[in-house]
């Protein structure tokens, strides 16, 4: 499924607004209800889908840090042609600097078109347009793209809203405990399993436009990773040959696939075409070479060894040269991802204290650690290099996932059918 | 240690007679009163006999450690005199990496413990052809072990 973009989407500008990245007060966005040009019971009908994607909405924007919409109202509905002249003074007023408005209008062919536009309300003028055709059940794909494009408008980074989360989910106890790759928008909607549940899986990672999926499975009892179109269920091994594979992830462009792969006693790590070819080899120290993860330039990759004898935090061009340790603050580290804005490097770190999810810089400085453990794994970078999904063993033994902030505010917790573990949050669809 | 041994072998010839394979039945109350043990055949009772006469399946590790200690060596010895004489036997050695670690590292060690058990019973004389390897991390629970599993 894919949402097809109007022309006039070539003229959307994203300019920065008030809010300064990393200022703590949310701007505050005034979301009244979507119109619709059309008339009668067809337009009655627009309106209602109009205001079920303001709520949507209205719901994205208030889940971040960043900005704060005002509950929208049904009396705010406004004409079609206000969409885009809108009258700024009752929302100056209201306290709102900036302001969404939309319509939604229904189309011969039976699908919807939906428009979006995003303004300054201090200074009156437009920030950010957007429209799309969408088929009638897709409307919460054209509200999330319409939040990203109001929280890319404000903050200059890029929205997480029309995004999707794999992890596993697992039910059962002991051995038997079955686990299944399932798939979901990031809001929770739209769950369902991927697997089928007869192997265990681990690690299920998301191309970066959600199309593909790389995961490690057990089945014949040795762990290998498989890859799959999820748009046709085809899947595959990753390589031919019968060898342990597994901590699998994509390259920002989708077009190759970084892994682990046992070589003797030796876990090195290894780079092949996400379509298939030869695996070229990118470590040789002695150890356990593993979780590599590209930089979104895709020049660069971080991973763990263990060649200091402790795990600690690596980076090396993408053809495996120019390896330095980055991680140098005491305890041991794990599990890194390099954040889709560059700057940041998630971890899982082991110490006295358990394990905590941090982050530090690639140049290894500003360590700060965002949780407190002690059974914290497997962060996994929001769009927005904002936030942070990570997996968590509750008190109860049972395994969750959290989201946290780079402010290391207390981490939320999603709500999953089961228990969960390894998550990974894919990037904005096209 | 005798009595240990003794108990995992009562263990392994009731779980292999738990599983309901062709040629077995289940252990009853009439089976107890004739004082019978039930028959073994194919592959359960070469596991049975095999866990008996190399003294168990499985080798321990010290936590975070993929070194064998002597008394790993010893039970991989005994292992690898029942496999010189059962050169048609094939086993998976299965590593178990450490509960506390992240799990790609953990799957890893768990690799690496299974791997250094073969490479000893390679050592030994064990042909490569009759081992293989895997690694289950840290998703099973115990101890970080590599246990020797008879696979045909």
């Amino acid at each position: 499924m894919k949402l097809h973009l109007l022309p006039f989407v070539l003229i959307g500008i994203a300019a920065a607004a008030n809010a300064q990245p990393g200022t703590p007060a949310a701007t505050v966005i005034a979301v009244p209800p979507l119109t619709s040009p059309d008339g009668g019971t067809r337009g009655n009908q627009m309106l209602a889908v109009g205001w079920d994607a303001t709520q949507l909405i209205v719901a994205d924007l208030r889940q971040t840090a960043e900005v704060m919409p005002l509950t929208p109202k049904r009396d705010d509905y406004y004409s079609y042609p206000e969409v885009t002249a809108p009258s700024f003074q009752k929302w100056r007023s209201a306290g709102a600097k900036a302001l969404v408005t939309g319509f939604v209008q229904s189309r011969s062919d039976g699908r919807l078109t939906v428009g979006c536009y995003v303004y300054d309300v201090d200074k009156g003028r437009e920030l950010a347009r957007k429209g799309f055709v969408i088929g009638p059940n897709d409307w919460r794909r054209a509200a999330h793209k319409c939040s990203g494009l109001a929280y890319t408008a404000i903050t200059g980074a890029p929205g997480m809203f029309d995004t999707q989360i794999a992890y596993v989910a697992e039910s059962g106890i002991g051995d038997g405990r079955m686990r299944r790759v399932a798939l979901m928008d990031s809001d929770g909607y739209n769950h369902h399993y991927i697997t089928a549940g007869d192997a265990m899986v681990l690690t299920p990672r998301l191309s970066p436009k959600a199309s593909q999926l790389a995961y490690v499975s057990f089945a014949g009892d040795r762990p290998s990773v498989r890859v799959m179109d999820l748009s046709s269920s085809q899947e595959r091994p990753l390589l031919p040959v019968d060898a342990i594979t597994f901590a699998p992830r994509y390259s920002p462009d989708g077009s190759r696939i970084v892994f682990s792969m046992l070589n003797g006693a030796n876990t090195d790590i290894y780079v092949v075409g996400a379509a298939g070819g030869l695996p070229q080899r990118l470590t040789t120290s002695p150890g356990i070479d593993t979780d590599p993860s590209f930089s979104p330039d895709g020049s660069r990759i971080v991973f763990e060894s263990d060649r200091s004898g402790s795990q600690q935090l690596y980076v090396m061009n993408a053809d495996g040269t120019g390896q330095r340790r980055i991680s140098f603050g005491g305890g041991w580290y794990a599990a890194p991802q390099w954040s889709p804005d560059g700057q940041w490097i998630a971890y899982t770190r082991r110490g006295s204290d358990g394990r905590r999810i941090g982050i530090l810089k690639t140049d290894g400085t500003a360590e700060k650690l965002l949780t407190t453990g002690p059974t914290d794994e497997g962060p996994s970078w929001a769009a927005s290099s904002r936030e942070i999904l990570f997996q968590r063993v509750g008190p109860t033994g049972r395994s969750g996932l959290y989201r946290v902030g780079l402010d290391a505010s207390e981490p939320r917790q999603m709500t999953i059918p089961q228990d969960g573990s390894d998550p990974d949050w894919s990037g904005v669809r096209d | 240690m005798r009595k240990l041994v003794l108990l995992i072998c009562a263990a392994c010839l009731a779980s292999a007679a738990s599983a309901q394979l062709p040629g077995l039945r289940r252990y009853t109350p009439a089976d107890r009163r004739q004082e019978q043990q039930p028959v073994l055949q194919g592959i359960d009772a070469l596991r049975a006999d095999f866990a008996a006469q190399a003294g168990g399946t499985t080798v321990y590790f010290g936590s975070e450690s993929t070194i064998l200690a002597p008394q790993a060596r010893m039970m991989l010895a005994t292992q690898a005199a029942w496999l010189r004489r059962h050169p048609e036997v094939v086993v998976r050695i299965e590593g178990y990496g450490d509960s506390g670690d992240t799990r790609d590292h953990a799957l890893a060690v768990g690799a690496q413990r299974a791997e250094e058990a073969r490479d000893y019973l390679m050592l030994l004389g064990i042909p490569s052809a009759q081992l293989s390897i895997t690694s289950w991390g840290k998703e099973r629970p115990g101890l970080g072990r590599a246990v020797t599993i008879l696979v045909r």
